[in-house]
């Protein structure tokens, strides 16, 4: 039997859940995004719509020394003319976004180098967006033993 | 930092009509998320990174970079170009906190 003051326990917890629960989801959101939270955001797309691609090439090292300095090299053998951008993303990363490049045909290849930061082993993803509209992704696993995310 | 926003900008010293090469750059900047704590103090250190890079060839946009604090501590950038005519590449570029910077180099094609 649930007695008066029983009752009144279980509403009072359930209130104080209901106060605090929205402002923890609201803050843990704000600090980390996933893949698809960034993609969404920078693309308007989900991680269904891209295509894997054998054209697009990331280099990056298989073990980084330091998550604080990760050399990156991305290259396309796809005409400049049919690109319109190119993007990274740290899968893992509070925030995956790391960069977007704007390919016009004076570049003459899809290439873009930069040393980013990773706060632990995740794929360093490359997004290629095309004029026709379509996402092409290549990625590789880079393992860190000491993240650089701060 | 004194030298905040300063930049190398590298290229080929000479390269021929219709050859693709590569432009690289460095940029002194402490390139903060704004997620890192100052560890004596305790305080959040606040956002401080690039946002964007502008390479313009003979004053024509040619490639643009939208930077993030996802990049690293002075930050560098490699892109590749096509040589068609001699002249300047002026790389442009800005940081959250209003700074803002530009770097000329010359090209020559044989």
């Amino acid at each position: 039997m649930l007695s008066r003051r029983d009752l009144f326990k279980v509403a009072g917890v359930g209130a104080a859940t209901l106060l605090v629960a929205p402002g923890f989801v609201g803050q843990s959101f704000a600090a980390k995004k996933s893949l698809d939270d960034a993609l969404k955001e920078k693309l308007g797309i989900t991680q269904k719509d891209l295509q894997a691609s054998e054209l697009i090439k990331v280099k990056a090292p298989t073990i980084a020394e330091s998550g604080a300095n990760v050399p990156v090299e991305v290259s396309a053998k796809i005409p400049a003319q049919q690109v319109e951008a190119l993007y990274i993303f740290i899968d893992k990363n509070p925030n995956p976004y790391v960069a977007q490049v704007d390919i016009s045909p004076a570049n003459g290849e899809v290439y873009f180098a930069t040393r980013v930061k990773m706060g632990k082993t995740s794929p360093v993803r490359a997004v290629i967006k095309m004029k026709d509209g379509s996402y092409l992704s290549a990625f590789k696993e880079v393992k860190v033993t000491v993240g650089g995310c701060g | 930092m004194a030298s905040v926003g300063r930049a190398i900008v590298r290229v080929p010293r000479k390269v021929s009509k219709g050859q693709v090469f590569k432009v690289q750059m460095v940029i002194t900047h402490p390139m903060e998320t704004g997620l890192r704590k100052d560890k004596k103090t305790g305080k959040i250190i606040p956002a401080h990174y690039i946002t964007h890079i502008d390479f313009y060839l003979n004053d024509q946009l040619v490639t643009k970079i939208h930077s993030s604090p996802g990049i690293s501590k002075n930050p560098y950038f490699a892109i590749k170009l096509k040589a068609e005519q001699s002249g300047t590449l002026k790389v442009v570029y800005a940081d959250n906190k209003g700074g803002k910077w530009e770097k000329s180099v010359n090209i020559n094609v044989a």
